[in-house]
């Protein structure tokens, strides 16, 4: 293509593009435009603190679920609320743990003192079995009931076990013990005596006959007026 | 401070140095209508007009001198996005047979060759097309140049390029008139 084509080619382009210009009538209206304008930067401004929240929200919860111990102190609290109203011997159809007339499973471990605690020695005995940890605000409520009950009924041929969960071990547990004057044997549990009970949140408690066999569980705080009633009747037999 | 509390000083500065309302005012009108030349439906111009001032109130870069030159390049890719979704809808309604029935009115306007035009301008590369809207709008050489981001002295063989490719796609579609 030489010079005068693209000459050519320039106007002939232009000349079409030209047909573009819009209808001369017309005048977009600024007013109006302004306003729908401030209406968006107000709706975006809205939105984009909506979208800061959520996700400010969904970093604090990943942050507590990356954290055992902040995850274990939600799910006590989630546990001691939903719960709380569980009477012995009923337990959450999702919750798989030993059931009625099983075989308790047995262990042995170290009390506070030093003493050997193993729970066939207890057999003749009704057990009240408590899976607990010092961190946990649903045990806190119910041990001041167990204390009550071993000091009611030992003499009948009652006994309460409880079985510490807490990592740290006798460090926090010890001084828990004394300061809530605890007057039963309590060991520190581990994963290996826990999964045979199924324990999947705390706190938990097994009532063993007798025969050293599930009596009944509780997934929570346990129902103190219920709780009361199968220990005695389970004394009886 | 900082170097990076620095920049983010300056912007804060230069954000709150820029009148947005006095742009918006003073350029409204004009970048509206260049999108109206590519869209035909001067409402929905006006919707991408502000759409386009919301993107620069979003956009602390933008703002400043530069603020005219990337009013207009903002608005001919917008305008040329609306055109290519809208052409792109038609043909795949008419490839599978559901789309609406042609109005005498639609038969006039793909007859009239403003329409035409416009769809050249669809079917040709993007750089070509904005450099032409853009000349077609009574930008000079240097204006182009800063709207596009481009060497003012690569603007001449540039739009030559653009106007060869506008004249043979719409040869190929329509013959020469």
């Amino acid at each position: 293509m030489d010079r005068n084509d693209e000459v050519y080619a320039d106007d002939w382009v232009d000349e079409r593009l030209a047909k573009l210009s819009g209808d001369s009538e017309w005048y977009p209206n600024v007013v109006q435009a302004l306003a729908r304008l401030n209406e968006q930067r107000r709706g975006g401004e809205s939105r984009r603190r909506g979208w800061i929240w959520a996700l400010a929200s969904i970093a604090l919860v990943l942050c507590i679920l990356a954290f055992p111990t902040a995850r274990n102190r939600i799910r006590a609290l989630w546990d001691s609320s939903h719960f709380n109203g569980v009477n012995i011997g009923q337990v959450s159809a999702s919750v798989k743990t030993l059931k009625d007339g099983q075989a308790a499973p047995d262990f042995t471990s170290l009390d506070a003192d030093g003493h050997s605690v193993r729970l066939s020695a207890y057999k003749g005995r009704v057990v009240l079995l408590n899976f607990w940890a010092t961190w946990c605000h649903g045990c806190q409520t119910e041990i001041p009931w167990l204390i009550e009950f071993e000091s009611k009924y030992s003499d009948r041929g009652f006994s309460v076990i409880g079985v510490s969960m807490d990592d740290s071990g006798w460090k926090s547990v010890k001084p828990f013990i004394d300061e809530k004057k605890m007057n039963y044997p309590v060991v520190i549990g581990n994963d290996e005596m826990a999964k045979p009970y199924g324990l999947s949140s705390m706190p938990m408690t097994f009532l063993i006959d007798r025969k050293g066999k599930i009596a009944g569980t509780s997934v929570g705080v346990v129902d103190k007026k219920a709780c009361e009633i199968e220990i005695v009747s389970l004394l009886a037999k | 401070m900082s170097t990076r509390s620095g920049a983010w000083e300056d912007e804060r500065l230069r954000e709150a140095s820029f009148d947005f309302e006095g742009t918006f005012r003073a350029q409204y009108e004009r970048i509206a209508r260049v999108i109206a030349s590519v869209v035909r439906d001067p409402s929905r111009a006006e919707e991408l007009a502000v759409e386009v001032f919301l993107k620069l109130w979003r956009t602390p870069q933008a703002q400043g001198e530069s603020a005219r030159g990337w009013l207009y390049r903002t608005a001919v890719r917008k305008g040329l996005d609306e055109l290519r979704r809208r052409t792109r809808r038609a043909r795949y309604e008419a490839l599978l047979g559901f789309g609406r029935v042609l109005t005498p009115e639609d038969i006039r306007l793909a007859n009239e060759e403003r329409e035409q035009v416009r769809l050249v301008l669809a079917a040709i590369a993007s750089r070509h097309s904005e450099l032409l809207l853009l000349r077609s709008q009574g930008l000079n050489y240097s204006e182009l140049a800063a709207s596009l981001e481009l060497q003012p002295t690569s603007i001449g063989t540039l739009l030559a390029r653009a106007q060869q490719a506008f004249r043979k796609e719409y040869i190929k579609r329509y013959g020469q008139k």
